[in-house]
């Protein structure tokens, strides 16, 4: 729902009328005195809107943004406060990292600002850093070790000890979570000594990169407030004063904000040492574009927010701000952002119906104008074609059984694979009486680039003779209708390149293992599809003992994609979008200065600590 | 019409109206181009003569091309909103008017309920809860929402003609009721009701245009609305892509602004007392029905309520 407040203009009639009945005592029927109350009462009222709509916590939320070159940050708290955007889109409803829809910053992959985990990956160079836990050694085959870090403790006081992790862990043996899937990978979780966790790894199916994924993505929880749950009522608490053992605590939060302020006892102030900023502060936006001014204005320092055209921010009008990359294409990718089928649904089962999809869209529009040229026109491969996975990408494959734009074999597909019969509104319907029509293609609200994605793939499909809707929802209905499979086809990305991927990206696509079925909530292949030869292939990928043996087993996990096609990629997307303004805190990470990734989650809090005031 | 004499207004209302119905109507006949068609990149700056003449917008689209066809949609809305709801204000307020008593206490009580509630949050719900939002359908929900104004003037009118002699002659010579209304009262109210069109459909084009951009417009189609939802979107202000925020505005101002000219140049046609710049002398003996309303209450165009003609820039 849109609220319709939002759209600028309160409605003079109705507000300045129950104004004025508040005014009976003084009422005069006397025109101008009327009007001018009138007047006062809807200027109160528009008054009134914007300031809640500005959200009150950071006090003075005059960004003074000068342009480059500016001596001065902004006054008061609000020069205090780092401002961040694009993480929460909603209402937060619930600081518990293992609900549906956790708020910032509680959620997985962002910033490890309350809950923590044990090791900390980075997308420079693929290597775990230190979290949590100092550091991890594998004294054998089958047995990963982690010492904790000197003192951690809890916000409330607590230590933090092997004894929190272990809980953890268990909770995800107990309960269906969304890290529940590393049992099966996992023998036990012990606590060697109060400051040291082991892991013990099954021997079948043995998959370390996926339990080193689950260090890097297991944010540890204090045993001692949750254990009055029952692991069965973990999903359901909202965890809204959550406890964690992170730089920061909630201050506040309601639907404009989310606020954070300091902890100055936390435990890693001797580790990593003290955030410079008192406040962290997450102003919720309605969409990407009120974001994008607020980042050009300088009143948000860093966002994680897709930015059409960022070049033109420095280019154009010398405002301080950067991404990692001062060229095209701006970001690093990590992402397969891709139409996932809900296979389900009939004529979506049928493969060929998906093939058609395949060849219809127009992968170069995408990538050009939805993706802002951030993006290469993606190809029929669920690997990211750069970076850490190229080893894994089979060019001769791709070109051999994949697909590419081509409407014409689109329609092909359609009427002679499929002897599809075109109706009079120009959609064809299968000759069982199916017809290829009435779906929607859904993603959040506010999404410019996935919104126009979604867009330019109706257009496409329904230039070939498929009728497909969009439909933009708020995010937090999009995700929980998405985990429970109620839905035709959504527009979202699978695991992105991390310490265990690809691997992980195929799990998320094709194994059925874990996933319940239609109605209960699933965490990885929302469109429920299953076929006899992945489980296997996924354990041999996993287990493997060379590079040799993973590509193999990745590259036959790929031609089962294209042969299945449950999804479809269409752009490369950066694992996170990272810009910064540089008129309130410098010293932010980039190409030429890159002491941290360009990430948020992960090794990228180191950068956190690392900003300077500017004229400090 | 051969005794009326137009103002000067009226015909720059009218030059208007043409220009909105040549880019409208026309305009998806001349500009070959499909509004779905990608002719470009990402706001591609105007160049040249063509497709590219407005440049491109966020999906790589010809502006032109949006712009002629979102024209044509937002018409189209207006005239089945427009006509949806001086059809519904017209019937229910001649027989409230024309019947008075108990009907006209139900009708207006009724009508008054429907005013009180804001029509645009009964749209967005309306909008929100349809499976599919096509032209025809957002054009009947906005049209059911928007005609108690007209009910209400349209009573007040037939109130009015309600008491004069030739109804008395009518009633005994035994003409019907439905006759009564069509061929006695109505005649009276025709100039109002071609006015009251007037305003409900700029109303209606506004509104759709309020919708879209709040991203609930019409899906399948392109509309003014739809193409400044995605402008506000895309950041077209912040880019500096000028050429994709600026034609559908000014284009949404000129249907606006030329339909109420036109209505408040009719206004001083079919009113005498409104007549400006001639001697009021220069009467002459009206070919039509108009001076219908030198007695009772002069309505002139009610303004319609603030959701719909006010205030959305």
């Amino acid at each position: 729902m849109t609220d319709p407040s939002s759209s600028g203009h309160g409605t003079d009639s109705g507000t300045s009328e129950m104004n004025v009945e508040r005014w009976t005592n003084s009422w005069a029927t006397n025109r101008r005195r009327f009007l001018a109350l009138a007047g006062a009462g809807a200027t109160g009222v528009i008054l009134g809107s914007t300031v809640t709509a500005c959200g009150s916590a950071a006090g003075n939320k005059n960004p003074g943004a000068k342009t480059s070159g500016a001596a001065k940050g902004r006054a008061g708290d609000a020069g205090e406060t780092l401002f961040v955007a694009g993480f929460q889109w909603g209402p937060p409803t619930s600081f518990n990292p293992y609900s549906a829809t956790p708020a910032w910053p509680t959620g997985g992959g962002q910033s490890q600002l309350i809950y923590e985990t044990l090791l900390r990956w980075n997308i420079l160079d693929g290597k775990l850093y230190a979290g949590l836990g100092k550091s991890m050694s594998m004294p054998d085959k089958y047995t990963i070790e982690v010492p904790l870090q000197e003192g951690t403790k809890w916000a409330d006081g607590q230590d933090l000890t092997a004894d929190d992790v272990v809980y953890t862990f268990e909770l995800g043996k107990q309960a269906a979570l969304n890290f529940s899937n590393v049992w099966t990978y996992l023998d036990k979780v012990e606590a060697k000594d109060p400051r040291t966790v082991a892991f013990t790894l099954k021997k079948n199916p043995y998959n370390p990169p996926t339990v080193k994924g689950a260090l890097n993505s297991v944010l540890i929880l204090p045993k001692h407030i949750w254990s009055k749950t029952s692991p069965d009522k973990i999903i359901t608490v909202t965890n809204m004063e959550p406890v964690g053992s992170g730089p920061f605590k909630i201050g506040k939060a309601d639907q404009t904000q989310v606020h954070l302020l300091r902890d100055d006892n936390y435990w890693g102030n001797t580790a990593y040492g003290k955030p410079p900023m008192k406040i962290v502060h997450h102003q919720i936006y309605k969409s990407n574009s009120d974001g994008d001014l607020a980042l050009e204005s300088g009143q948000v320092d860093a966002s994680q927010q897709f930015t059409s055209q960022i070049w033109t921010m420095w280019e154009d009008k010398g405002k301080p701000v950067g991404t990692w990359l001062k060229e095209k294409p701006y970001y690093i990718p990590g992402n397969l952002p891709s139409v996932i089928f809900n296979l389900s649904k009939k004529g979506l089962d049928n493969v060929k119906v998906r093939k058609a999809f395949a060849y219809a869209i127009n992968y170069g529009d995408i990538a050009k104008t939805a993706m802002s040229s951030y993006s290469d026109d993606a190809q029929a491969s669920m690997i990211v074609p750069k970076g850490s996975e190229e080893k894994y990408f089979d060019a001769s494959a791709v070109q051999a059984n994949g697909w590419e734009y081509n409407p014409d074999k689109a329609e092909q597909i359609l009427t002679d694979e499929l002897k599809a019969k075109k109706g009079s509104d120009g959609i064809y319907s299968l000759p069982d009486g199916t017809k290829l029509g009435g779906w929607t293609i859904s993603c959040p609200t506010g999404w410019s680039d996935w919104n126009t994605s979604c867009e330019i793939i109706s257009k496409n499909l329904k230039a070939v003779g498929i009728d497909v809707k969009t439909n933009f929802p708020q995010a937090p209905t999009w995700t929980t209708a998405m985990q429970n499979g109620n839905f035709d086809l959504v527009h979202n990305t699978y695991t992105g390149v991390g310490p265990n991927s690809p691997w992980a990206r195929y799990r998320d696509m094709l194994d059925n293992r874990g996933v319940p079925k239609i109605g209960k909530q699933a965490f990885y292949n929302y469109g429920r599809f299953s076929d006899s030869r992945v489980p296997a292939l996924l354990d041999k990928a996993a287990a493997a003992a060379n590079d040799q043996e993973s590509i193999a087993a990745i590259r036959e996990l790929d031609n089962i994609f294209r042969e299945t096609i449950p999804v479809i990629p269409v752009m490369y997307r950066p694992l996170e979008f990272y810009e910064y303004n540089e008129s309130n805190w410098t010293n932010f990470p980039d190409e030429k200065n890159p002491y941290a990734p360009p990430m948020w989650q992960g090794a990228g809090i180191q950068w956190l600590f690392k900003l300077k005031r500017v004229g400090s | 019409m051969r005794a009326v004499s137009f103002t000067p207004r009226f015909w720059v209302a009218l030059c208007f109206i043409i220009a909105v119905l040549v880019v409208g109507v026309i305009g998806p006949m001349v500009v070959k181009t499909s509004p779905d068609a990608v002719v470009g990149g990402l706001y591609d700056p105007p160049e040249g003569f063509g497709a590219k003449m407005l440049g491109t917008d966020n999906q790589g689209q010809s502006v032109l091309a949006n712009l002629v066809f979102g024209t044509r949609t937002s018409l189209i809305v207006g005239i089945i909103a427009g006509g949806i709801a001086t059809g519904i204000g017209l019937i229910i307020g001649l027989f409230a008017g024309y019947l008075g008593g108990t009907v006209e206490d139900v009708l207006m009580g009724f009508t008054n309920v429907v005013l009180a509630i804001p029509a645009i949050v009964v749209v967005i719900l309306l909008s929100v809860a349809l499976p599919s939002r096509g032209v025809l359908i957002l054009g009947v929900v906005i049209g059911i929402t928007s005609w108690p104004w007209t009910a209400r003037a349209v009573r007040a009118q037939a109130t009015s003609v309600r008491t004069r002699e030739h109804i008395d002659v009518a009633r005994i010579s035994g003409a019907s009721l439905p006759s009564i209304l069509l061929r006695d009262v109505l005649p009276y109210l025709l100039s109002y009701v071609v006015m009251a069109f007037v305003l409900q459909m700029s109303g209606a084009i506004l509104t759709e245009a309020a919708l879209s951009m709040l991203g609930l417009g019409p899906s399948g189609v392109v509309s003014l609305g739809i193409m400044l939802h995605w402008a506000l979107v895309w950041g077209s202000v912040r880019v500096g892509a000028y050429w994709a925020f600026l034609p559908p505005t000014l284009m949404l101002t000129m249907i606006a602004f030329s339909l109420l000219l036109l209505q408040s140049s009719l206004d001083e046609v079919f009113n005498p007392r409104l007549r400006r710049g001639r001697s009021r002398a220069a009467r002459r003996a009206p070919a039509v029905n108009v001076g219908a309303l030198a007695e009772g209450p002069a309505v002139t165009g009610i303004a319609p309520d603030t959701e719909t003609a006010g205030g959305r820039a």
